[in-house]
């Protein structure tokens, strides 16, 4: 389990701390942060991996291991801090010292990369074995630019589901959470009984944005935000948002998320605090909260934390089998390697049971098709087969927002969405401001 | 208030005769008394007090709790089961680490700050082109205005090209740049203060600028070099900016960076965030109480200025 | 140590009237090392920072390249920015308010000594060596509104259930309090060594013509304080226009944007969207707003004009 993650590395996308080191690349030609990762040593026959650095990486350590021992090309893992990941990769990409397979976020994370052309193709390789039908369909899209895969999964899925506390349900004779009016209800009840029916860490931002992914998704479909994703920013004036949005609105109003909710953090662990302990009946959260309450509240995850998926919402178009979230992590191949053949061998290793099952132990629901056959192996069999159905069975399974983006929209939305649950800013002004945002970005 | 102030006179004086202090103590008038004894400041001055002690008081109280009595109980209430659990916690967080570079941080800060300032200062008080010394001295005036945060981004490319980038000295040569336009003005000033007479009683002896620096400017410079050692030192060892974008390794962390590092990691374990900030506090409190007269009189040399 | 060398007020004037001694003046060339050091780790990246400010929207990646004066125009029309820099404003004003009247107050009765007020420094003075980091993170916990004390403070205060940090007003009130905890020892140092400088002849006048203690303080602390507070202003506005720590640590600019100060909205744009341009036309127009009222106020307290007292015009 990745126990301590706070939030998992997977949003960790961009630690502030590191985010600073920034790339200059070019800039510089810097061969000065110490990487001693002077890859391709000529007949050395080496590639270099880059990898998001936190307590997981001995699973790809393993695979590294592994395929070593049948390549000639060796493969050399290298374990950047998890923090410093996204700045520390932007510096050494357009140096010499490049990686050849680096781990990424696919979507926004890529983007640039792609469009100064530093990324192989994946594509041909995605229609043939090993990779063929080796991933859930709608995971693999989500390392696409485009229309082109240029990311092998390479870790567990990470949906954002719906958790409650089913002895609190069950105190009050409520219903699960699973269609908008049992979530009504349930609201209605906790407010009268004094419970916060919904932990929402607001000061982080990110939290309140899931709900405004899953509401559109509901109320238009998951095409709404394909729209945007595609630089069409009028998609922030659509009714279907100005729907979500006014939902949201009154869900804050009514108090469905107490009325600290902007002064508490998820990161912090405060928010899952109170679900864990019973103040809060319920959160929506990625799926990588369970093992943090594994780890804070053991009792309260182990028998009495229940999950279902986003309700539908009345009148709504969406599909309520679409999931949106942190589908996977991703490789991608930097097109200047050396050594392409053994960089797309050692990426397409990570369609081979033996990987699967090293993810599965290692607490994370794996990503590739064979999955549900293996699921017996993890840790809590119920969860694990819940979050993985609920992939598979996802018509669109949608990168966060946040992440989908390029950066200069991504960030912005943060603060923007922060605004509107603080009640800052009104529908419209948050519809026109991202609307400018997104215009401007893409100047 | 006339009868109040009548009453302490007798008191002061005998304390001041007795305690045989500079000066004017020895003669309280009665404008010092009117100054004195002005009750709407005492009750600001003791209210401010309340006000610095509560929460430093709940720093240290709280940090003796295990997680579970902070969530249930209040922080405020003396703990009555004492753990050292949460000291243990922050030593296992490598805390002594954090502390040495630290130190090796400051004190480097310190030396570089008055090895670059003295002969800067000294320079610009007597170099022989007044113009060219006042512009020299202006420009490090605009210095005070330039906010670390707009310069990290070059900065980060130039520590980065000198292949300084996540070293000690990443740390170190911004924040002493960042502290010399300050420095200047306490030692500019200070040294301006020096009289001309006594300049000029080192030149009858044909005395070399070198000389004059060591023999004459620095011994009654103390003052404002004491001053600067202060703030410089006390810049470097709380700096967060410069540690936090040019260093990334948890082997060049310093107290800042280290704490903010904990403080996401503790999450909601309020104590031991609490344990960690009382321990990072130490060394400068003890140092405060033992040059506690030195520590204040800077500042107000200082603020003298 | 004795400083009280330092702090007198009442400058010597040249002496000798006659001809400035030649003899033992460093060359200008003994402020070499310091102004290059200063010249290479400010001065060049101030510079840098105005260069790429005209790159257009460059995120690090390939090499930056002129392309007009885009980010500036956007600066002006960026609605945020507008919203940042009343912020800004409203933070350093609140700050001056809050921090200028208690600090002159105490640091001029601090000015006369007894003992009992020393005992009351050593705790006075704890946070001056406190840094904002520890200060910031110390709050944050206090101010938990689930597991510090904010639910058990906040009713106090007007807020019933501890959502201070949550709150628009409560998080930009948090900052200047914060502000204040960490500063106010400091500035109170600044007035009572400000106040200890003024000749006791004064009052001694005053006090024989019968003049009470408002009329006092008014006619004589107030004036011969001038200079302390323009320098105790100057650090109090510069520090607030730029204080990025506390925001960062405490408030992370929320909720929303309630304290999304220009510092943070900068380091936002460089380091979380790697909008480094933009970033930096940001900052270079930061310096600049805070160079002018720096130099508007440091000309009122009259350190520019240094070399005059000393050697005459």
């Amino acid at each position: 389990m990745t126990t301590k993650s706070k939030r998992n590395p997977i949003l960790r996308k961009r630690g502030l701390r590191a985010a600073l080191a920034l790339g200059l690349g070019a800039a510089l030609s810097l061969g000065a942060s110490g990487c001693s990762s002077s890859s391709t040593g000529a007949g050395g026959g080496q590639i270099v991996v880059y990898t998001y650095g936190d307590n997981s990486t001995n699973i790809q350590q393993a695979a590294v291991d592994a395929f070593n021992k049948t390549s000639t090309v060796k493969v050399k893992l290298v374990q950047v801090p998890g923090n410093d990941y996204s700045p520390k990769l932007r510096t050494v990409m357009t140096s010499s010292s490049a990686p050849d397979v680096f781990f990424n976020w696919g979507g926004g994370s890529i983007a640039p990369y792609v469009k100064a052309n530093e990324l192989v193709d994946l594509t041909p390789y995605f229609n043939q074995a090993p990779l063929k039908g080796a991933f859930l369909p709608s995971v693999v899209a989500a390392g696409a630019v485009d229309g082109k895969d240029y990311g092998v999964p390479m870790r567990g899925m990470q949906p954002v589901i719906l958790f409650y506390n089913k002895t609190l349900f069950a105190q009050y004779n409520l219903q699960p959470p699973n269609t908008w009016a049992a979530m009504q209800a349930a609201i209605t009840t906790f407010k009268a009984h004094g419970v916060i029916p919904f932990a929402l860490g607001g000061a982080d931002n990110w939290p309140d944005l899931m709900w405004l992914e899953y509401m559109l998704d509901r109320v238009g479909g998951s095409g709404e935000f394909t729209k945007i994703q595609n630089g069409d920013s009028s998609g922030w004036t659509d009714q279907a948002m100005t729907t979500s949005l006014t939902d949201i609105q009154q869900l804050i109003q009514e108090g469905a998320f107490g009325t600290k909710f902007t002064s508490t953090s998820y990161t912090n662990n405060a928010a899952p605090a109170l679900l864990g302990s019973g103040k809060a009946a319920m959160q929506l959260m990625g799926s990588w909260d369970y093992a943090n309450q594994l780890s804070n509240y053991p009792n309260f995850a182990k028998s009495e934390e229940g999950f279902t998926t986003f309700p539908d919402v009345a009148g709504g178009t969406g599909n309520p089998a679409d999931v949106v979230g942190n589908p996977t992590n991703f490789w991608s191949i930097n097109a200047k390697t050396k050594y392409l053949s053994t960089a797309v061998a050692f990426v397409q290793y990570m369609a081979s049971d033996t990987y699967t099952k090293a993810l599965l132990a290692g607490g994370w629901i794996p990503t590739a098709t064979t999955t549900s056959s293996l699921l017996s192996s993890y840790p809590n069999p119920a969860f694990g087969q819940f979050q993985y159905q609920m992939v598979q069975q996802a018509p669109s399974f949608q990168l966060s927002w946040d992440q989908a983006l390029p950066t200069a929209v991504g960030t912005p939305l943060d603060t923007e969405v922060g605004k509107f649950f603080a009640g800052q800013v009104s529908v419209s002004q948050f519809e026109s401001d991202m609307q400018t945002t997104q215009k401007n970005a893409g100047s | 208030m006339i009868r109040l102030a009548v009453e302490t006179t007798p008191r002061t004086g005998a304390r001041a005769s007795c305690a045989a202090g500079p000066g004017r103590r020895n003669r309280p008038g009665l404008a010092d008394r009117l100054r004195r004894d002005n009750p709407a400041a005492a009750l600001a001055a003791l209210l401010w007090l309340a006000i610095v002690i509560v929460p430093i008081y709940v720093m240290i109280n709280a940090s003796f709790q295990s997680q579970s009595s902070a969530l249930g109980g209040d922080l405020l209430v003396p703990t009555t089961h004492p753990t050292l659990q949460n000291y243990k916690l922050a030593f296992q967080n490598g805390f002594m680490h954090l502390l040495f570079n630290t130190v090796v941080v400051t004190v480097a800060t310190i030396v570089l700050v008055l090895g670059l300032s003295v002969p800067l200062a000294f320079a610009i008080v007597r170099a022989r082109g007044r113009h060219s010394s006042l512009l020299v001295f202006r420009i490090f005036l605009l210095g005070l205005a330039i906010p670390a945060p707009v310069i990290l981004v070059p900065l980060y490319v130039m520590v980065s090209k000198m292949g300084l980038y996540d070293t000690l000295w990443a740390i170190i040569l911004p924040t002493v740049a960042f502290a010399m336009p300050v420095t200047l003005l306490v030692l500019v000033g200070t040294m301006r203060d020096i009289s001309e007479e006594l300049y000029e009683a080192m030149a009858l002896e044909g005395a070399t600028p070198a000389r004059m620096l060591f023999k004459l400017v620095i011994p009654l410079s103390r003052g404002g070099i004491s001053t600067v050692a202060v703030f410089s030192g006390l810049s470097a060892w709380n700096g967060l900016l410069f540690p936090l974008i040019l260093t990334q390794s948890p082997q060049n962390e310093v107290l800042t960076t280290g704490l903010w590092s904990l403080s996401s990691e503790y999450g909601v374990d309020i104590p031991a965030m609490l344990a960690a900030l009382t321990l990072a506090g130490i060394p400068m409190l003890v140092l405060y109480l033992a040059a506690r007269r030195a520590l204040i009189s800077s500042v107000v040399g200082f603020g003298g200025r | 140590m004795t400083l009280a060398a330092t702090s007198g007020k009442p400058r010597p004037q040249r002496h000798g009237a006659g001809a400035p001694a030649r003899v033992g003046r460093p060359r200008l060339a003994w402020a070499l090392p310091g102004f290059l050091f200063f010249a290479l780790f400010a001065v060049v990246p101030m510079l840098y920072a105005v260069y790429l400010s005209f790159c257009g929207n460059w995120s690090g990646i390939g090499s930056p390249q002129l392309s007009g004066a885009g980010n500036w125009t956007r600066l002006f029309q960026d609605s945020s920015i507008r919203q940042a820099t009343r912020l800004t404003v409203e933070l350093t004003v609140l700050s001056w308010v809050f921090q200028t009247p208690v600090a002159m107050l105490i640091g001029v009765w601090a000015a006369g000594k007894q003992r009992n007020r020393a005992v009351l420094a050593a705790l006075f003075f704890i946070p001056l060596v406190l840094s904002s980091t520890a200060i910031s993170l110390l709050f944050k916990a206090l101010l938990d509104p689930n597991f510090g004390l904010a639910p058990s403070i906040g009713p106090w205060i007007g807020f019933p259930d501890g959502n201070i940090l949550g709150s628009t007003n409560g998080a930009l009130i948090a900052l200047v309090f914060v502000g204040g905890w960490q500063f106010m020892p400091f500035h109170t140092l600044i007035y009572q060594g400000g106040a200890r400088a003024i000749p006791k002849s004064f009052y001694d006048a005053a006090a024989i013509d019968g003049a009470g203690r408002v009329a006092q303080f008014v006619h004589i602390t107030l004036p011969q304080l001038r200079n302390t507070i323009t320098t105790s202003s100057v650090l109090i506005v510069v520090g607030s226009l730029t204080s990025f720590e506390t925001v960062f640590l405490l408030t992370q600019g929320g909720p929303g944007a309630a304290t999304s100060t220009l510092s943070w909205v900068m380091y936002q744009n460089a380091f979380d969207d790697f909008n480094f341009g933009y970033a930096c036309a940001l900052g270079a127009g930061l310096v600049v707003v805070s160079t002018v009222l720096s130099l508007l106020m440091v000309r009122l307290s009259g350190f520019g004009s240094m070399r005059s007292t000393r050697e005459g015009a």
